[in-house]
């Protein structure tokens, strides 16, 4: 068949269709897949993340299986999931407090200013996002547009495995953007809600059986 | 023993910043020499067969040629005393007790190319070097020496200490510019080569330490006297740092060319007490493994390519039965991934994972799928930096892979 | 898959529609209960079994699932033997929103806890389920019309007490969430806070729908994953797969035997009360239908409980989501959301006709996309049969709506490398949803002691059919609750190594029943299964 291609994944040969992703040529084999493989296409759960190298070119780049296409002689190398082995920890505490956000930020992750911008993160991230800059602006106090720098961040932690000074970008977007919402979102109604239940209001009544019509019986 | 420590480790010039002592030893003689030819110099190297110390053993003269042939009126020639490559200890030897050997070669290369900056390029870490290469700078530029120099090149020459970022990539000759230009030691896309446009964009002739070292002796003596030093087809003498389950581990100069077995043997007193010799990394330490088979190997630039490995940078890290060889090639990738300066994602992202299935073999849990990985990764990721970094780690792994499969808990394969 | 071996070639059906006759509704012909009769998946015939052992002996449950509920252990004895032991509080085993949920809120309540995760923390379905959460919090909307939403789309079959505990804690869990960081969209964020945004989801009588942008199960995940990591009264094992619940001589839950991937080890994990939540099952491909579903979904958390002795419930209950992508393969069994078809997108046949009211409860309008496949009036592409979404047609009556108000669907739409402005997509019915499970009380508790669930493991909750935005709402509602009656058993639960006596007696009964005792559960992860579990490697198939 003309649509079939060869692809190396791992140090095994795979037979794929033109149009398969790389992930679902990983599938094809009578070996159980136990990790690095999660949403399966919707690309939003950062578990399969590969280096990838096309035929013909010397780069080797980072990229999630399930979001790209297999082509003839492709070279594919699966990465296990990093996390850093000591990270220090931060409670919601630290996150509700707006004043202290640049004290908290610095004592969380104080290599964030050690940026040397190699822009090995920008690189690194499968999705696109502009993470030197999300750290640089985060570095100068300008912590709402860092944090929507990471608004379609997925955790992949590739940023995270691929800085030589350990800034963990991700993990500091996400600080941030943790820090908004719990600092800042108050919305009136879920306010007003939760004041009507807290009175005892709005219990519901058990025996009011629905119609399909939607209008109780 | 006669043939230890002749030229570059004679006890006699071990003068440190003294200039008048380094003279009373025939230091100077050789700028002496060279000022009056300087436009032979390169074909002296040449004759010399000197070769490029710092790990590639690439000919000096051919560089030197690039650089003078290179157009622009300001050049620059650094010394790269940066070594921070695990079991080497030759440099730091060097500029801490000879360091005007080192100039003199320095500026007879500057001679040799018109150059008028010489920088001296010297790792932070190593507090003795950077000391012992101010005082013995500081007393070049009091010195007549320089104005001849100058005169001779047709602008004023300047000498300069500048500590590096102590990084083991700022080794990098790519790096090297980056730094001196006041950057992060990032290497950069090759051509441009530095000799063509470097600091700057201005030639840029860079040597390693022990490569200057040597060229005021070939000039005083000539390239003959040189060439006799080695053995064979092997030209002049070599530090090896000689390290790991040895008896005498420590810092010789032999007559390149020198074997394995003579190293360790009769140089360094064979292995430790009641261990056997199991292989040597050689330095440093991204290079193919050397087993009991290249015992004989005599250790000159080409005769250790015929065995598909490098001499590097002359080290020599012995390894003895019982050591564990993965755990050992881990460490180095360890060292890789950490000296990594994170423009590529696949030296980042490869030296990690090229760690976790290590981890796993040496720790016995792998599975056959592990080591298909492993070798996978050997493929891929050769050639994806900007500079040599993860090529290194590569091939150390791989050749563990090949020299060692048994620890691998798989079946040799024939040679 | 129950696919017709005719359908109209995609060309062909393409040209009808770009023919620009608007398109007609046709007659169904059949009421909505005859059509669900005929064509659901729950009702086909392959859909049917009877469970012969366990708490559900002699209750309707689907084969694929019967097959598993019923099968041998996947550890014997010997297995336990120099297993690494350790104990807590409370054991969570799983690692999406359900599991996160009860894990932080049992620890915030001074538990130990455990969270096993046989993929990565987070690896999960919340993570995909971007399409938003329901909370009555609108002036017109209270908890009530929650309530009876709920219990009406469910075709009144879920437990009312859980139905009414999940509106009402609504409101709270949403408030919970923005305590851990999580983003919600707002309108007039310029005047006291602003208001959530809400949007409708079919079969609700209020816009109810809370969501941050198009990935609200993300945002939600990798808020609830942070908190988790940075949470010092949880350890966390990641690659880490439950082989067998734990018991004590009562019957009751005592831990669970873990296998560690990583370091290729059973780990045998004390704990004085289990909280399962392992999510549901779609990657069992009932039926051979595509799924919508994480990787991880394997029924597992069903076929230890159901080994243990827990009643389960409405197993042969599941939602096939409408609107699965059909092509291109790589996507099929992705979901686009409803949020298409509210916007107004047609379903069209092959011959151009529309078909069914495309707002219609999801179970209907998933029969009717089988009945057209089923009488030859679907499209094939490449193999691949489905209907399409006339995202054309609402492109030239709304323009830029697709790019402004559906970016995910256009995002979609260019992984398939489509322009939803001229191409329609082709949909076709996918597994979404396991309406049934663990029957549990108001907190979560099983009818095992010491063993509870949380999220789409448990039962009872949304009846029959599960309403847009209740499953992100369960997970937290149900989580929490969960975690806290846990923590709060603390003092009531022994902390004793357990056994694997009810493996022994669940074998003997195998054997007076006369079932299989090769095939063994839980699955774990889909594919062949050559894994080694064992040192020896013995195969599990």
């Amino acid at each position: 068949m003309s649509n079939t291609l060869r692809i190396s994944i791992d140090g095994k040969e795979k037979e794929a269709q033109a149009g398969d992703s790389i992930l679902q040529a990983h599938l094809k084999g009578d070996e159980t897949v136990t990790a690095n493989i999660g949403c399966m296409g919707q690309g939003v759960c950062g578990a399969c993340r590969c280096l990838v190298r096309k035929e013909g070119e010397r780069e080797t780049a980072t990229r999630l299986a399930c979001e790209t296409l297999a082509e003839e002689g492709m070279q594919v190398s699966f990465m296990d999931y990093y996390q850093p082995a000591r990270v220090s920890r931060y409670g919601l505490e630290d996150i509700r407090d707006g004043w202290e956000w640049m004290k908290h930020l610095r004592d969380v992750f104080p290599e964030a200013s050690n940026c040397r911008h190699c822009s090995g993160c920008d690189r690194a991230c499968p999705k696109g996002i502009t993470v030197q800059e999300g750290i640089a602006l985060a570095s100068r106090g300008e912590l709402q547009a860092a944090a929507e720098v990471f608004d379609a961040c997925i955790m992949c932690n590739l940023c995270t495995l691929a800085c030589p000074e350990n800034i963990r970008p991700n993990h500091v977007g996400l600080f941030l953007r943790r820090a908004h919402a719990a600092q800042t979102l108050r919305p009136g109604d879920l306010l007003r809600r939760l004041d009507q239940q807290r009175r005892g209001e709005l219990a519901i009544d058990l025996s009011a059986v629905p119609t399909a019509q939607g209008e109780r019986a | 023993m006669d043939k230890l420590n002749q030229v570059l480790l004679k006890p006699a010039i071990q003068v440190g910043a003294d200039l008048f002592a380094w003279m009373q030893q025939g230091g100077t003689q050789g700028l002496a020499t060279a000022l009056d030819a300087p436009q032979t110099l390169i074909q002296r190297i040449a004759d010399a067969d000197l070769r490029g110390m710092g790990g590639a053993g690439f000919p000096t003269a051919r560089k030197w040629e690039a650089a003078a042939q290179a157009a622009g009126s300001e050049k620059y020639v650094v010394c790269n005393g940066n070594e921070d490559e695990p079991g080497t200890f030759k440099d730091r030897t060097l500029l801490s007790r000879t360091p005007h050997q080192v100039i003199e070669g320095a500026l007879i290369a500057a001679l040799a190319i018109r150059a008028c900056h010489v920088i001296f390029y010297l790792n932070p870490h190593q507090q003795g070097s950077l000391r012992e290469m101010r005082r013995a700078v500081a007393q070049w530029q009091d010195s007549p020496w320089l104005e001849k120099v100058a005169k001779a090149v047709g602008q004023p020459v300047d000498l300069q200490v500048v500590p590096s970022s102590g990084r083991y990539i700022g080794g990098e000759e790519t790096a090297v510019v980056a730094s001196l230009e006041g950057g992060f030691p990032f290497p950069r896309k090759k051509p441009p080569f530095p000799a063509e446009s470097g600091v700057r964009g201005c030639p840029t002739l860079i040597n390693n330490t022990e490569t200057l070292a040597k060229v005021s002796h070939i000039i005083r003596h000539g390239a003959d006297w040189y060439r006799a030093l080695g053995v064979g087809a092997a030209s002049g003498t070599k530090l090896y740092s000689l390290s790991g389950d040895v008896m005498a581990p420590g810092l010789y100069e032999l007559p390149m060319g020198t074997s394995l077995h003579d190293l360790i043997y009769r140089y360094g007193g064979g292995m430790l007490e009641g261990k056997a010799f199991k292989a040597v990394f050689t330095g440093g330490p991204s290079n193919t493994l050397l087993t009991r088979k290249d015992l004989d190997v005599a250790l000159d630039f080409d005769s250790v390519r015929e065995r598909q490995s490098r001499l590097g940078t002359g080290a020599m890290i012995v390894i003895s039965e019982g050591s564990s060889i993965i755990r050992k090639v881990a460490e180095y990738i360890g060292f890789f991934a950490k000296g990594s300066c994170g423009q590529c994602p696949s030296c980042k992202c490869g030296t990690f994972q090229l760690a976790r299935l290590l981890e796993r073999v040496d720790s016995g849990r792998h599975s056959p799928a592990d080591l298909a990985a492993l070798r996978h990764l050997c493929q891929i990721l050769p050639g994806s930096g900007r500079c040599g970094l993860i090529d290194g780690a590569v091939t150390v792994v791989q050749s563990s892979l090949h020299t060692f499969p048994q620890e691998y808990g798989i079946a040799a394969t024939a040679d | 898959m129950t696919q017709a071996t005719t359908a109209i070639p995609h060309a062909e059906a393409l040209a009808r529609l770009a023919s620009g006759a608007t398109p007609t509704l046709r007659k169904s012909g059949l009421s909505r209960e005859l059509l669900l009769e005929r064509y659901h998946p729950d009702h086909a015939p392959a859909a049917a079994a009877t469970l012969q052992i366990g708490a559900n002996a002699g209750e309707r449950c689907h084969p694929t699932l019967a097959e598993l509920l019923q099968a041998n252990a996947l550890i014997d004895g010997f297995d336990l033997a120099g297993a690494e032991q350790l104990s807590t509080d409370v054991l969570v085993i799983g690692g999406g929103g359900a599991g996160a949920a009860a894990a932080l809120t049992a620890a915030s309540h001074g538990a130990d806890v455990i969270m096993a995760c046989k993929l990565r923390l987070g690896d999960s379905n919340t993570v995909m389920a971007e399409g938003g959460i329901q909370a009555a919090l609108g002036r017109d909307d209270s908890p009530q019309r929650h309530f009876e939403d709920t219990l009406r789309g469910g075709h009144y079959r879920a437990d009312p007490l859980l139905v009414a505990q999940l509106a009402s804690d609504a409101p709270d869990a949403i408030r919970w969430l923005i305590e851990l960081g999580m983003h919600f969209d707002v309108t007039d964020a310029a005047t006291d806070g602003g208001t959530l945004r809400y949007k409708q989801a079919g079969g609700c009588t209020q816009p109810r729908i809370l969501s941050y942008r198009d990935y609200t199960g993300l945002e939600m995940m990798r808020v609830l994953r942070e908190t988790v990591e940075l949470d010092p009264a949880i350890r966390l094992l990641n690659r880490c797969p439950a082989v067998e619940l734990l018991s004590h001589d009562d019957g009751s839950c005592a831990g669970a035997v873990l296998f560690d991937l990583e370091y290729q080890r059973f780990v045998v994990v004390s704990a004085r009360s289990v909280i399962l939540a392992t999510g549901g099952c779609g990657r069992l491909h009932l039926q051979g239908f595509p799924t919508s579903n994480h990787y991880g979904a394997t029924a597992d958390g069903l076929v230890l409980a159901y080994r243990l002795g827990a009643k389960l419930r409405d197993l042969d209950s599941f939602q096939y989501h409408p609107t699965g992508i059909a092509f291109p393969s790589r996507l099929a069994g992705g979901l686009i959301s409803e949020a298409a078809r509210s916007c107004g997108a047609w379903l069209i046949n092959g011959l151009g006709e529309r078909f069914i009211d495309e707002l219609a409860p999801r179970d209907v309008v998933t029969a009717a996309i089988l009945r057209e496949c089923a009488d030859g009036r679907g499209i094939e592409r490449d193999g691949r049969i489905g209907v399409f979404l006339d995202t054309p047609r609402l492109a030239r009556q709304w323009p830029e709506g697709i790019e402004h108000h559906l970016p995910a669907l256009a995002h979609l739409a260019a992984k398939c490398g489509i322009d939803p402005a001229t191409e329609p997509m082709l949909v076709y019915p996918t597994l979404h949803y396991q309406n049934g499970g663990v029957v549990i009380d108001g907190e979560g508790r099983s009818t095992v002691p010491g063993l509870l669930c949380a999220g789409e493991v448990s039962g009872g909750i949304h009846g029959r059919n599960r309403l847009m935005g209740n499953a992100l709402l369960d997970i937290i509602a149900f989580g929490r609750r969960a975690g806290q009656r846990a923590a709060e058993d603390i003092g009531k639960r022994p902390l004793r190594r357990g056994d694997i006596e009810h493996v022994y007696s669940w074998q003997r009964t195998l054997v007076q029943s006369g079932l299989p005792r090769q095939a063994r559960a839980p699955r774990l992860y889909p594919g062949p299964g050559h894994y080694p579990l064992h040192r020896n490697e013995r195969s599990l198939a």
